[in-house]
């Protein structure tokens, strides 16, 4: 009797765990986009008025940010002094490739940010980033909507398919 | 020979480092990349053809590695070059972008011609005491900025010398050429600016700079001089003669502000000449 009552709060406890799990995620999606928001408005203001040129300016962006994008911009910043990659895209999309951890919409943010890093002038460069950083904060409007209720949801829908799991096997 | 070796290393296509790096590590001086063709390397005395020929991505690689990625900071194209870490001055051939009837940068390279920079520390000793305005003329290769920069250094040992180096190629900062005692430089400056800017704020007793070659640069010296100031510039002339020849040039024999030339040989040579028209 007490090995069932053991099993089904193991699977209320893994459930719950998984509904709270995906509801930090949606909380670390949106609090990296909005540091992938912070640091397009460093790159702005920084190429605006002082030229950086791209490997200094993500070394910089690295100092200024904190878990999986910090790692990103070493990596692209490592690559652009290794001076190995045809281009500043290859080496955008290399460093992305080892960071397969970032948040889907941040990741989806800076393929885009990719395309265009190093293509063109400065005026050129400076809209090819606001035009990532408008789409940043479109999709963030997105997640911060109902933000609550989707939390919530999150959360009990794990624990109420734990009960449920653990009802059916009791 | 003093030269920021890595830095040019690293700018060019991997297939050629190891042969660039084995035959110009001592004397080189140019190197030309030309699409679909094999390199060629121009050192002191000879020049060395290597196998690999040049692909257009080739081009492109040394361009971006050049620029580190960053057209901003290359906005020189548009002058038909730019200037790589440690003062390496890139000559583009390709086809213009012309924007408002302004050349705005080049596209489709077609070659590339880098300008190795180098100091060779008392190559200018045998000028002695310069205490006049002076100016160095030379044709292209002759050695004027690798001249300049060692007499720059000589002067900065006994006063105070601005240096206008508005292609970042005289003292660049990933180079480790020697600097004078009493040296100030102001990079990437367009030389009018620069020349009131040292005049105004550096205090300096000799202001110095790299290829006079537009009506506002010479403008800007005449303008500079006559202000207790010694002035030294280099220029693109065979010799004096050349240099009268040239309208461009006209005023500052005119007006007396240079009244002699040091001109410098392909032999690697010079001679001091007096002007006067």
């Amino acid at each position: 009797m007490n090995l069932h009552w053991l099993g089904a709060i193991l699977i209320i406890a893994g459930c719950g765990g998984i509904g709270f799990g995906m509801a930090l995620n949606y909380k670390r999606e949106e609090n990296t986009l909005r540091q992938l928001i912070r640091i397009m408005d460093m790159f702005c203001c920084d190429l605006e008025y002082r030229m950086t040129p791209l490997p200094e300016l993500f070394r910089k962006a690295a100092n200024a940010s904190t878990g999986q994008l910090a790692n990103l911009f070493a990596n692209v910043s490592k690559e652009l002094e290794n001076q190995i990659a045809p281009d500043a895209a290859y080496c955008m999309a290399s460093a992305l490739h080892r960071s397969r951890e970032l948040p889907g919409k941040v990741l989806f943010a800076l393929t885009d940010l990719s395309r265009s890093l190093g293509e063109y002038d400065l005026d050129g460069q400076l809209q090819g980033i606001k035009a990532v950083q408008a789409s940043c904060n479109r999709q963030l409007e997105d997640l911060e909507n109902n933000r609550t209720q989707r939390i919530r949801s999150y959360q009990t829908l794990g624990l109420c398919a734990g009960a449920a799991l653990a009802i059916l096997f009791l | 020979m003093k030269c920021a070796w890595k830095e040019l290393l690293a700018i060019l296509p991997q297939s050629i480092r190891q042969d660039v790096d084995n035959l110009g590590r001592e004397m080189l001086q140019e190197i030309r990349l030309r699409k679909s063709q094999p390199v060629q390397l121009i050192c002191h005395k000879q020049t060395h053809w290597l196998k690999t020929v040049i692909t257009a991505a080739d081009l492109n690689y040394t361009v971006n590695a050049a620029s580190r990625y960053s057209p901003w900071a290359a906005t020189t194209i548009s002058q038909g070059y730019l200037t790589a870490q440690g003062g390496h001055r890139i000559g583009i051939g390709g086809e213009a972008v012309i924007r408002d009837g302004q050349i705005t940068g080049i596209k489709y390279l077609t070659s590339l011609c880098i300008r190795v920079a180098r100091d060779f520390p008392g190559i200018a000793a045998s000028v002695g005491q310069v205490s006049d305005t002076m100016l160095i003329l030379g044709p292209p290769g002759s050695g004027k900025t690798t001249f300049l920069r060692d007499l720059i250094r000589q002067i900065a040992d006994k006063t105070c010398v601005s240096v206008i180096d508005e292609r970042g190629e005289l003292y660049p900062q990933a180079a480790d050429f020697m600097p004078g005692r009493q040296m100030d430089v102001l990079s990437l400056c367009d030389k009018p600016s620069g020349i009131d800017m040292a005049l105004r704020t550096l205090g300096p007793s000799c202001i110095a700079m790299d290829e006079i070659t537009s009506e506002s640069d010479c403008n800007a010296l005449i303008r500079a001089g006559w202000c207790g100031v010694q002035l030294l510039a280099t220029a693109h002339a065979a010799d004096v003669q050349d240099l009268y020849s040239r309208p461009v040039y006209r005023p500052l024999v005119q007006t007396r502000l240079f009244r002699s030339a040091i001109v410098l040989q392909k032999d690697k040579s010079w001679k001091l000449e007096r002007m006067k028209l």
